[in-house]
């Protein structure tokens, strides 16, 4: 008998959502001493499946139909006192952000023997005893401090490990992580994804992965099984479904995962378009009465850009990726060093005299909801920059019909409010904004990290397709070594502000010189499996 | 860090205690006429002599900087001048008042808040329901309501009509208790000030508990602990209430301010004999020595609310570190 | 209008209204009405309401109770509104300065907004009112001069939200013009808050100059809801409507812009009901 068998559950949503169930008839299995992964898009039901299982259905969400079968046992038909002994005993859960998921103002260490001692009677003294066990075999030190520090005391990688320990401390048959490592940097997941797959294989427990990355499920599951639309697609072992997948959709997930390997040709010689010598950037925190204290987001960095390339910047959060990007954009005045345009120091210059410049670069930007004034109408907002620099607004509307069309939207949308559109439409939206100014360079600061796998390939292909067209020089800047590995011709990997190698992407790829890209290479997710699988 | 962190709030409230004081003494160049010309009308004649020596005792006639800082140096040691109408020190009449009003505005912020709160986490747990919507009605009505008409309508109720609470003052006048019996009668005394203080502010509470609360219930972290398997009372006592009074404390400090210089109404419908009432009689009889004390210390005390509202909140809150 | 079914699908928010538009006809149309004006004396002091030609009785002059309570209409609404407008107008730019510049120029402001804050405001009216001369103008200048930093604080607020937000950055990168930026890409969405506070001030304005009114720094030359219920102080033990009736006018107009403040709440941001 396997430990978990879900069959056929029917999870409802309330009556004014857009439609009517979440989850659909989904029947799964979660076999003893085995990782299970779930993966879809957003929407998918993959989470509230996970939640349906836990008891912990948010408000007017409800199981209508099925069973879900713990140990033989219907967990749907258990009272309420009887699911809550359950919950953190028999069955635990981790969830996506270790930051929201922790009590902000209660330490650390209680929060641990909080746990326990819903469960088991037991001093506060002995449990945190046990407390500081746990965190050691998570692999985290200087425990005695880590009890009682606070939740915004610790890294994100730390904060992750501690709701691991309070999962296990009661040795739970079953371990529920809703996509447990998104909300991390990639070197830090590629730490969590090894400790939980270690601590699954010593404590031989059952562990149900929630996902959005294959690249993950390749190399985590066991079993997979693929969700959409509330639905399941198909399921089987994870060799089976990576190499041999049945639905469409699956062949078109996995083909939409960027596969880490370098496919663009080395850049074509030119001379630079844009030059940055020298530039540093640093913030200085506190107010009239407190002491400030100076962080060096970009710390002397110098790069070159030409027509038709495409020049990566990666690296992890902190690294003063976007910083670069914002300084070369002058949306924020560099302290030191220059960015030059086609000759000209656009770092120096005061607004006016850089204000007939900025047509020149444009951007565009990571969230799909925030990037587009929410009370404008689409062909306000793509039509406000050619208007600033006198344009009539018929030209200007009738040259958005053909930028619309180019970005593969319909010119039509132009008198509808950006709420309507979904996130990759938005991002289109964005980059017909900058695109109607007919600029040399497009800096992208992570334009596809907000959105789901299948979206992401076909924005990264516009991208590169406008580049292409228009013969742009762009900045593309990325966590993902996937992504990067997809679009850039040459990559710039920074940490701490300081650029720690750059060079063509099939050089890097193939031949990182520092310890850092190695390491970054190393974590990303399903790096080698996906490989041989395909 | 934490001492660090003190001091410059205090020297901020320095800060703040300098900018009054340079505020109320332009305040007094505002006021048409002198102090000469007040005093002048109270004696009930003015000829040109007797102002010239008045403004010379005062030193009126001195140019404007040299008599602002007269005035700073005088503040700084505790003189806030001499009232017009009773001609004592400013600083001894308004101390003399001072506890009476503070008396007052704890009973009103105790009963407010253990009551606002009471009610707010009753209501956030069940939204929508009778007592909820009760509640909203209940503080809205107290929202619309001048103060001082509700104290009206209270003792018109509870002392006129029905009898059971003593109208007006702080004790039974002539009966001279002492010990228990004296507290017991000032107790009495204070109910119906109090409650009228302490209303319109419960409703406050009761809203921003319900409010946070609801706000926290929606939170990862509750989720968290309802997955540990702790009971929905420890869900609802640890984590959702623990994290909602937080936002309260900066209201507790808001109400204290507003309770010292606001209660000028209450504490004249109800004759409680506190700097309120005090700053009432400056008005009507045009004593701006007095007026401007009353207004100097209030503003101080009030500072020195906020610097413990600060120093409350950051002890709560262990992610504001050293004040942003 | 969407805007407008959300808002008067609402109960209270159409009773509020409807009360708020009946009290403003009544303040516009007193001196039509009653041309004697409210200091009239009209018969004997005292009598209850329902006396002869007195649907609302007699105060302690013998004047006219109900002409008194239209008249109290125009001095609250007067005074309640063009406060609120003068200290959403200063609160505006002094938040949209300070939200939108930061570092210095926010540091700044924000030290006068917070001065303004920290000392007693009701002490401060007083003392602003009693200098000035207790005047229409000076009750304005006084409650806007202690209501101005709420707007500021919400304005600021909002302006530092939106200003970090992408598409502001996305508009100067276009090359806008900030006062171009703060105007056309940040108010209108800084607005709903705006509009929700400012209906909500009316309202304590209005309480305000009631009470000032009462302790006898009105204006002298005009008869308002305040200074009714100050005048008849000694009345109320012997005739309870004299007290009574301004402040039950008080706390419905006020009510009203309560439940208005609290539509438009709940209309413009739809999604943060509960």
């Amino acid at each position: 008998m396997p430990l978990v068998s879900i069959q056929n559950l029917t999870v409802a949503l309330p009556v004014d959502a857009d439609r009517p169930l979440a989850v659909e008839d989904v029947s799964l299995e979660v076999g003893r001493n085995e990782i299970v992964c779930i993966v879809g898009e957003s929407g998918s039901g993959k989470s509230l499946t996970a939640h349906a299982i836990m008891g912990l259905l948010p408000g007017r969400v409800a199981a209508t139909a099925g069973q879900i079968l713990f140990d033989g046992v219907d967990l749907l038909k258990l009272s309420p006192s009887a699911m809550r002994k359950r919950r953190g005993r028999d069955i635990a859960m981790i969830f996506q952000d270790p930051m929201a998921a922790l009590n902000p103002v209660v330490a650390i260490g209680k929060q641990v023997t909080e746990q326990i001692r819903a469960h088991r009677v037991i001093s506060e003294a002995a449990a945190l005893k046990q407390a500081a066990d746990l965190l050691g075999q998570m692999g985290l030190k200087n425990f005695d401090e880590l009890l009682k520090a606070y939740p915004h005391q610790l890294s994100g990688g730390q904060r992750q490990r501690v709701m691991i320990a309070m999962a296990l401390s009661l040795s739970p048959q079953l371990l529920i992580a809703d996509e447990p490592t998104t909300a991390l940097d990639v070197t830090t997941q590629a730490q969590i994804l090894k400790l939980i797959k270690k601590i699954q294989a010593e404590r031989e427990m059952s562990v149900l992965f929630i996902t959005h990355d294959f690249g993950v499920v390749a190399d985590m599951a066991d079993k997979v099984a693929v969700m959409r639309h509330g639905r399941v697609l198909e399921s089987g072992a994870v060799g089976e479904v990576l190499g041999n997948p049945s639905h469409s959709y699956t062949r078109a997930l996995i083909a939409a995962v960027p596969r880490g390997e370098s496919q663009l040709p080395p850049p074509p010689e030119a001379r630079p378009l844009v030059e940055v010598v020298g530039l540093t950037k640093r913030f200085r925190r506190g107010g009239l009465f407190s002491r400030g204290q100076v962080n060096t987001a970009v710390d002397n960095v110098s790069l070159t850009l030409s027509r038709g390339e495409t020049l990566g910047i990666v690296g992890e959060s902190g690294s003063g990726k976007s910083t670069l990007a914002r300084c070369v954009i002058r949306l924020l005045d560099p302290d030191a060093g220059t960015v030059l345009l086609d000759g000209a120091d656009i770092a120096h210059m005061t607004p006016g005299e850089l204000r007939p410049l900025r047509r020149r670069i444009q951007m565009v930007f990571q969230d799909p909801f925030s990037s587009l004034n929410p009370r404008q109408t689409v062909g306000d907002i793509i039509t406000a920059g050619p208007r600033i620099y006198g344009e009539e607004p018929k030209a200007a509307r009738a040259r958005a019909a053909d930028i619309l069309r180019l970005v593969g939207l319909n010119p039509e949308t132009m008198n509808r409010l950006p709420h309507e559109f979904s996130g990759g439409q938005r991002q289109r939206i964005g980059l017909a904004r900058a695109l109607m100014l007919k600029p040399d360079v497009l800096i992208a600061d992570e334009p596809v990290s907000a959105l789901d796998v299948t979206v992401q390939a076909q924005v990264l292909q516009l991208l590169d397709d406008v580049r292409r067209q228009m013969n742009l020089a762009m900045l593309f800047i990325t966590h993902d070594m996937r992504v990067a590995a997809q679009v850039c011709h040459r990559v710039m990997v920074m940490r701490h502000g300081k650029v720690v190698e750059s060079g063509p992407t099939r050089d890097i790829f193939a031949a990182p010189s520092s310890e850092y890209t190695k390491a970054l290479l190393v974590a990303i997710p399903g790096r080698n499996e996906m490989r041989q699988n395909i | 860090m934490k001492l660090h962190y003190i001091a410059m709030r205090l020297v901020k409230t320095v800060l703040v205690a300098i900018a009054v004081v340079l505020l109320s003494f332009f305040l007094i160049r505002l006021a048409p006429g002198d102090a000469a010309t007040v005093m002048a009308g109270q004696a009930g004649y003015a000829d040109e002599a007797y102002m010239k020596s008045l403004r010379a005792e005062y030193g009126l006639d001195q140019p404007l900087p040299v008599q602002l800082w007269k005035y700073m140096d005088a503040v700084a040691h505790g003189d806030l001048g001499i009232s017009y109408v009773r001609r004592q020190p400013v600083l001894g009449i308004i101390m003399e008042r001072l506890p009476n009003t503070l008396l007052l505005d704890a009973f009103a912020l105790l009963m407010a808040a253990a009551g606002g709160i009471w009610l707010g986490s009753i209501a956030a747990r069940r939204p929508g329901s009778l007592l909820d919507s009760a509640n909203t009605v209940l503080s809205m009505l107290f929202y619309s309501v001048p103060q001082f008409w509700l104290g009206m309508m209270m003792m018109l109720l509870f002392a006129v009509w029905l009898g059971w609470l003593p109208p007006f003052g702080i004790e039974t006048m002539g009966a001279d208790y002492t010990g228990l019996a004296r507290i017991a009668d000032v107790s009495v005394h204070i109910l119906l000030p109090g409650t009228t203080l302490a209303l319109y502010f419960m409703a406050s509470y009761a809203r921003l508990t319900r409010t946070a609360m609801i706000e926290v219930a929606d939170q990862d972290f509750v989720k968290t602990a309802r997955a540990k398997g702790i009971s929905e009372r420890q869900v609802a006592r640890r984590h959702i209430l623990r994290n909602a009074l937080i936002p309260l404390i900066t209201f507790a400090g808001l109400q204290a301010s507003i309770l010292v210089g606001g209660n000028v109404l209450v504490e004249n419908v109800f004759s409680w004999p506190g700097v309120g009432t005090l700053a009432y009689e400056a008005v009507t009889s045009r004593d701006n020595p007095l007026l401007l004390g009353i207004f100097i210390v209030t503003a101080i005390l009030v500072s020195l609310f906020n610097l413990v509202t600060d120093i409350a909140y950051s002890i709560a809150d262990p992610r504001v570190e050293l004040g942003r | 209008m969407n805007f407008a079914r959300r808002f008067f699908s609402r109960p209270t928010a159409l009773i509020g209204f409807a009360v708020f538009v009946a009290i403003v006809v009544i303040a516009l149309a007193a001196p039509l009405l009653f041309a004697r004006g409210p200091f009239a004396i009209v018969g004997m002091p005292l009598l209850p309401p329902g006396a002869p030609g007195l649907p609302a009785g007699s105060d302690v002059l013998g004047r006219n109770m109900m002409i008194g309570l239209a008249f109290g209409a125009r001095v609250s609404l007067l005074v309640g509104i063009s406060a609120t407008l003068v200290a959403t107008v200063v609160g505006i730019l002094f938040g949209a300065l300070a939200g939108y510049y930061g570092g210095l120029v926010d540091d700044l402001l924000m030290r006068v907004t917070e001065f303004f804050q920290i000392i007693p405001a009701f002490v401060l009216l007083m003392v602003l009112v009693a200098f000035l001369q207790p005047s229409l103008e000076s009750a304005v200048i006084g409650i806007a001069m202690i209501t101005w930093p709420q707007v500021a604080r919400v304005v600021r607020g909002e302006f530092l939200s939106l200003r970090s937000r992408e598409f502001v950055e996305a508009a100067r990168t276009l090359g806008m013009r900030d006062t171009a930026i703060i105007f056309t890409q940040i108010l209108p969405n800084a607005l709903p808050p705006i509009v929700v506070i400012s209906s909500m001030m009316v309202g304590n304005a209005i309480l305000a100059e009631s009470a000032l009114s009462f302790l006898g720094l009105g204006d002298p030359n005009l008869l308002s809801w305040g200074s009714m219920i100050g005048g008849a102080r000694s009345a109320m033990w012997v005739a309870w409507w004299t007290t009574t009736l301004p402040g039950v006018s008080i706390m419905i107009t006020v009510l009203a812009l309560n439940f208005v403040g609290d539509g438009l709440n709940d209309a413009l941001n739809p999604r943060r009901r509960h």
